[in-house]
């Protein structure tokens, strides 16, 4: 997906001046947050410390790596599921996730976070996660659902209690947007829960496995 | 006192075996580091506290043969003047070690179309700073400190100025550019500051390549083609980012090798094999997307065909 920004176009000699809204002023420096029209807020906080932005800038590629691969597990469960009544319930839970996606991708183009190099990776097997779950039918769907969404609010856990550790009025607004995140995650497993996951024929040997697979997955895009 | 005069002796001799041998063993260097550092404080410490008296070392720093004058704003009888000639320390305050090197490495600058990207134009430079010549020891690397110091400077300047660009851009008293214009006028304004040092900058490439300074050179050459990239608008999250990385640090490249054995006036040859080599990557972006695009146009058809063939097969109908 490509996305440019071209800056506001304006008429030369114009007296119009066009300022960010309310919150943060325009500043001529290059800062972790720089001046954007319409926003008023930053989510992540502006820092100089180096360690302290390498570290906001890893939670932030991992989570961009995991809303972009469970975007993919849900294509890939809709290619296969997309013709039957699950339909819609997999429909609802896709849009969620493109929502936190394209929140994601709000704060590393804002914030210049590098995304992983991983990504192709991540669709492929994302995609064919998905399409190999749903193979087994509903069950089969909703139990992959509920073995990543368990994943994925795990970690998401781990990185409040991370940031809660550290400053947790520093870091409000990230703290407050990665736990809306993860309580939509905890619906989505929630749902798999109710609509037959368990029933599927080797729910805890597929469970186990994709669990293992995300964690790797996670300890991975840290690093890459 | 004695002992730090032997010591700067000391280090000078191991300096002078350092650069005939080419390689300096740590230890050495470690020796070297403490004592100039330790010379250079007390230089500060002395002219604070006031003392109308130089400590002893510096009249032996002449007297050892080394040729500086560099201790004689030093000596006067009125230390007091003599620290407000250096910027940065007035008052209490002291400047930090990294700050003295950054003075050194930028007024030996001047230096380095006579001597090249050496040690020497380093000690020239600290001698026209009013320090001695010795204080090249502050700089493990040598000249792979001035090249990086130069290097860091010049992204540093650009990239102050594209965010002043982009500030004018935004509050709408200028234009934005094309992103294919915008990434020249870039590339060409970071390679015309080498061009006052044109000359010797194949001899700092060579030092840019060593192994040891490979991985600072890399660093400073992706934060510059990131910074370039932002402010032309960039905002991709997806492998986007890393072609488009990769693509202008191969322009930068291949550009700058052309420079620096182009002859003709005020580098035109250069500038058009950049024009040259920023439309074949628009090109292959363009090209691309047609790829893409076809291939998929191509696989929609290909699924219309066989659901058409399902249809007729009778495949598609529920029993």
């Amino acid at each position: 997906m490509q996305r440019f920004v071209r800056p506001q176009l304006m008429l030369r000699g114009s007296q119009q001046t066009i300022l960010p809204t309310a919150g943060q002023p325009c500043r001529n420096s290059i800062s972790a947050v720089p001046c954007v029209r319409g926003r008023g807020y930053s989510v992540l906080p502006p820092t100089n410390d180096e360690e302290e932005k390498a570290m906001l800038h890893r939670m932030m590629r991992v989570d961009h790596a995991g809303e972009y691969g469970a975007n993919r597990i849900y294509a890939g469960q809709m290619a296969v599921l997309g013709c039957t009544q699950t339909r819609p319930l997999i429909q609802e839970m896709w849009d969620q996730e493109k929502k936190h996606l394209s929140k994601f991708n709000e704060i590393l183009g804002d914030n210049r976070v590098r995304p992983t190099l991983l990504l192709p990776l991540w669709n492929i097997a994302g995609f064919a996660l998905g399409a190999g779950s749903a193979l087994l039918g509903k069950e089969g769907a909703m139990a992959c659902t509920v073995a990543v969404e368990e994943s994925i609010s795990e970690h998401y856990n781990s990185q409040i209690r991370t940031l809660m550790e550290k400053d947790p009025e520093k870091y409000t607004e990230l703290l407050q947007m990665i736990k809306e995140f993860r309580d939509d995650e905890m619906e989505h497993h929630d749902t798999g829960l109710e609509h037959d996951a368990e029933s599927v024929p080797g729910y805890q040997l597929m469970k186990a496995i994709i669990q293992a697979g995300c964690k790797a997955a996670i300890y991975v895009s840290q690093r890459v | 006192m004695a002992a730090l005069v032997r010591g700067l002796r000391a280090g000078r001799v191991l300096r002078g075996l350092g650069s005939v041998q080419g390689i300096v063993s740590p230890q050495c260097r470690n020796v070297r580091r403490g004592f100039h550092r330790a010379t250079l404080l007390r230089l500060a410490d002395d002219s604070k506290s006031g003392t109308s008296v130089p400590p002893p070392s510096f009249h032996e720093v002449p007297t050892a043969g080394e040729s500086s004058s560099s201790s004689e704003p030093l000596e006067d009888g009125q230390p007091n003047t003599s620290y407000q000639d250096q910027s940065g320390e007035h008052g209490e305050d002291y400047e930090t070690e990294e700050q003295l090197q950054v003075r050194i490495l930028t007024s030996a600058l001047e230096f380095v179309p006579e001597h090249g990207w050496t040690v020497e134009a380093i000690a020239a430079g600290a001698e026209t700073l009013g320090l001695s010549s010795a204080s090249t020891g502050m700089f493990n690397n040598g000249a792979g400190d001035l090249v990086l110091h130069f290097v860091a400077q010049c992204n540093a300047q650009l990239a102050e100025t594209l965010a002043e660009q982009h500030n004018l851009v935004q509050l709408g008293q200028a234009e934005s550019k094309e992103t294919a214009e915008f990434l020249r006028d870039a590339v060409e304004m970071r390679l015309r500051m080498l061009i006052p040092y044109i000359d010797t900058w194949p001899q700092a490439m060579s030092i840019l390549l060593l192994p040891h300074n490979i991985p600072d050179s890399l660093k400073h050459l992706s934060t510059m083609v990131d910074d370039v990239w932002y402010y032309a608008g960039d905002r991709s999250t997806d492998m986007n980012w890393y072609t488009r990385r990769a693509a202008l640090t191969g322009i930068f490249n291949t550009t700058e090798l052309v420079m620096v054995q182009d002859s003709s006036p005020d580098f035109e040859e250069t500038w058009d094999f950049l024009d040259n080599r920023i439309k074949d990557v628009v090109n292959m972006a363009n090209t691309a997307k047609q790829v893409q695009a076809t291939g998929e146009a191509l696989v929609q058809g290909l699924m219309g065909a066989a659901i058409t063939l399902k249809n007729l097969t009778g495949m598609n109908q529920r029993r």
